[in-house]
């Protein structure tokens, strides 16, 4: 009852984990800002203002509604309440379809300190001309996804995470007026179409594929083969050795009844023969005080419970 | 006199909604390849139940009719047909065959076996094959991958990969992967004989031996494990065969497996083969690309055959005398299953008349559709 008990509260745990990590808020990162916007993107109201781009990381549709943006630092002390951090936030209302952000899609906000324009549009504004800290948190208002420190940028400058091919990793990098992206990848982030591209220049007949994918192939069927061969030898010793002993078994049983049949009941199915053989040579070995020495011990052995094996039989009684 | 108008105009206007109306040349064409197909399976036995539903399929497909928003047309948003086709172009009618395959694939002769994997393995090169012509020929590397998959002997996994690398030659590629499928016993057998001597042909081999209940069950999970953790991408495919062997060889889900081996399997296959027919409509199947699959997919079957033949004949310098393996055997390294297999057992009885070789070839062969997926899942990987 304890163990099913236990069984069950790791099984609730893990759907627990599972459903946190099923909600996919941490694919969701900072993709590209604008401080400055002069002469770039413009909201619903024709209005331009500075913008933080976020883009769904993952291959899957994932909803950014009630989640948080902030600019403010404090929102990172973890010794004040989830109501205190909230104050510092604006919170990405629910019920607008927009929030639904398919796979590696993005979606802008404009920071223009205007909640009242709509969805996307946040309580704050950012500072021009000087450092803007801006984090992403999650629906708890707990939960940290992403955040960036953007340095000093110039007008319709934006500072942007690019995918570097030779690190194959993401880095920040301040892109000039022309190079700005609202609302699609930014440079290098197109990786999927480069793919093709890629195998097309560097292995145009097909050789590099070929050898790859065929030592996959044979990789994958050949750790299946090891595998069941060792389990097969092993299986067949397991089957070999169960034949081995069921055979013993009704040997041992055909032995006995055999006994039983020619010196009756009584005997239990040990031959009389083996019986004193066995009493002689232990008698003789006591005699001859030569019991582990010699090592060529005859031992009498069987795999019953019998008189010779029992613990009963091999104990002295208590003196009366 | 106004009804007479009326009637008449209306009677016109009809006229010109009739497939005789709207008919082009290459309707009728497809409507007779259409027509052979559905002569080969139901006169001629090869593979009915493949190429009925695709050759009525392609008749389907070539009814003309006047584009005028009926939503009747397989690539028509809401109608029927498209409805039927999302299986196809998204990818999700194969995974659901697999299951159909895993629930009624009996894995003991691989069990027994298992350096006959290394046979399914071989005669995937096939597919690499291929992969290199179509790249010489022209093609994209993506639209390469889908057609050289054609080798692998395997409709559903064909479908799966072009339509998630080469969506716009699917049609031609699924058409073409299922009827070279059904031309396995014209195809192979030239080729055995070709690349085997008869001393080679008269190898008998040991009967396997008996596999456990415990390992027809380890076999799926492990299979499972060791298969998609090499290759993830092949997830869909993988999962569903290796699942539908556990439902099989658990023995205590008989009912699910009876379900996805027949009721759900016949049903996906149905539709499968009808909409693949279906998206042969001339104005997207008459073109130079098709005619350049088809010469590919034979190409792609010849290699196949072929090198699955010759690593047996390479194997065997390794083995002892006893152990050696019948090469009839190593064409069914191609996934088409039972059909490779079968070919194997005919033409071993047309030598030795006690020769029984299905057994041993069901070993490769299942190994072909594993091999096939794993394949698949590394050109998935890279191109998409």
């Amino acid at each position: 009852m304890m163990l099913h008990k236990r069984f069950l509260g790791i099984l609730v745990g893990l759907v627990a984990v599972a459903t946190a990590f099923g909600q996919g808020a941490f694919s969701f990162k900072i993709n590209e800002v604008v401080v400055s916007n002069t002469n770039g993107l413009v909201d619903e109201y024709g209005e331009r203002s500075g913008w933080i781009e976020v883009a769904n990381t993952s291959w899957g549709t994932n909803n950014i509604r009630s989640c948080y943006l902030t600019t403010d630092r404090r929102a990172l002390d973890k010794g004040l309440s989830v109501p205190e951090r909230v104050k510092m936030m604006s919170l990405i209302p629910k019920g607008d379809p927009r929030t639904n952000l398919p796979a590696q899609q993005r979606i802008v906000f404009f920071a223009d300190g205007q909640t009242n324009l709509g969805t996307l549009h946040t309580n704050f504004t950012l500072k021009e001309g000087e450092e803007n800290f801006i984090a992403l948190f999650d629906g708890n208002g707990k939960t940290l996804l992403d955040s960036v420190t953007v340095p000093p940028l110039a007008e319709n400058q934006s500072y942007a995470r690019l995918y570097d091919a030779e690190t194959e990793e993401y880095v920040w990098r301040a892109l000039n007026a022309e190079e700005v992206t609202p609302g699609a990848p930014n440079m290098g982030q197109g990786k999927v179409e480069d793919k093709v591209a890629e195998w097309k220049e560097k292995d145009p007949y097909g050789i590099a594929m070929s050898v790859i994918a065929m030592g996959v192939v044979f990789v994958a069927l050949i750790a299946l083969y090891v595998f069941f061969r060792l389990f097969g030898y092993v299986v067949v010793v397991l089957s070999k050795m169960t034949r081995v002993r069921a055979i013993r078994a009704i040997h041992d049983q055909a032995s006995k009844a055999a006994v039983m049949a020619k010196q009756g009941m009584d005997t239990k199915g040990v031959d009389m023969k083996v019986y004193m053989a066995v009493i002689g040579m232990a008698l003789h070995d006591y005699e001859e005080d030569v019991h582990d020495v010699e090592s060529n011990v005859l031992t009498y052995h069987t795999d019953e419970h019998s008189e010779w094996n029992a613990k009963g039989y091999t104990m002295r009684e208590w003196p009366e | 006199m106004e009804i007479f108008d009326f009637i008449g105009t209306k009677l016109a206007d009809f006229l010109t909604y009739t497939g005789f109306a709207n008919a082009e040349v290459g309707n009728w064409v497809m409507i007779l390849v259409g027509a052979f197909f559905l002569w080969l399976a139901i006169k001629k036995d090869f593979e009915p139940l493949l190429l009925i539903p695709i050759g009525l399929g392609i008749i389907l497909g070539n009814i003309p009719f006047k584009a005028v928003g009926l939503e009747i047309g397989l690539y028509e948003d809401n109608s029927v047909l498209n409805f039927f086709y999302s299986g196809v172009k998204n990818g999700w009618y194969p995974p659901l065959v697999f299951l159909g395959i895993g629930a009624m694939t009996d894995f003991s002769a691989l069990i027994a076996n298992p350096k006959l994997l290394l046979v399914g393995a071989a005669a995937q090169f096939g597919i690499f094959g291929a992969y290199m012509i179509a790249l010489a020929m022209g093609f994209e590397p993506n639209q390469a991958a889908g057609i050289a998959i054609i080798g692998g002997a395997d409709g559903p996994t064909a479908i799966f990969l072009s339509s998630k690398l080469s969506p716009n030659l699917m049609g031609a590629i699924a058409v073409c992967a299922y009827s070279y499928m059904a031309l396995v016993p014209v195809i192979q057998p030239p080729l055995m004989r070709l690349l085997t001597t008869k001393k080679e042909r008269l190898i008998r081999m040991k009967p396997a031996r008996e596999v456990s209940q415990t390992e027809k069950i380890i076999f799926p999970i492990v299979g499972l494990l060791m298969t998609t953790f090499i290759v993830p991408s092949g997830l869909p495919l993988l999962g569903m065969l290796f699942f539908g062997n556990l439902l099989k060889e658990s023995t205590k889900t008989t009912r699910l497996a009876k379900t996805a081996g027949s009721a759900l399997n016949d049903t996906i296959v149905m539709l499968l083969g009808l909409t693949v027919g279906c998206s042969t409509q001339a104005s997207e199947f008459l073109t130079w690309d098709t005619i350049k699959i088809f010469m590919l997919g034979a190409l792609a079957f010849i290699i196949a055959t072929a090198s699955g033949v010759l690593f047996v004949k390479f194997f065997n310098l390794f083995l002892p005398k006893s152990k050696k393996i019948n090469p009839l055997i190593g064409n069914a390294g191609v996934s088409a299953v039972p059909m490779a297999a079968r070919i194997s057992q005919n033409l071993g009885l047309e030598y030795d008349s006690k020769n029984y070789l299905l057994m041993h070839a069901m070993g490769p062969n299942v190994a072909g559709v594993i091999g096939s997926a794993v394949a698949a899942g590394v050109l998935l990987g890279f191109l998409s």
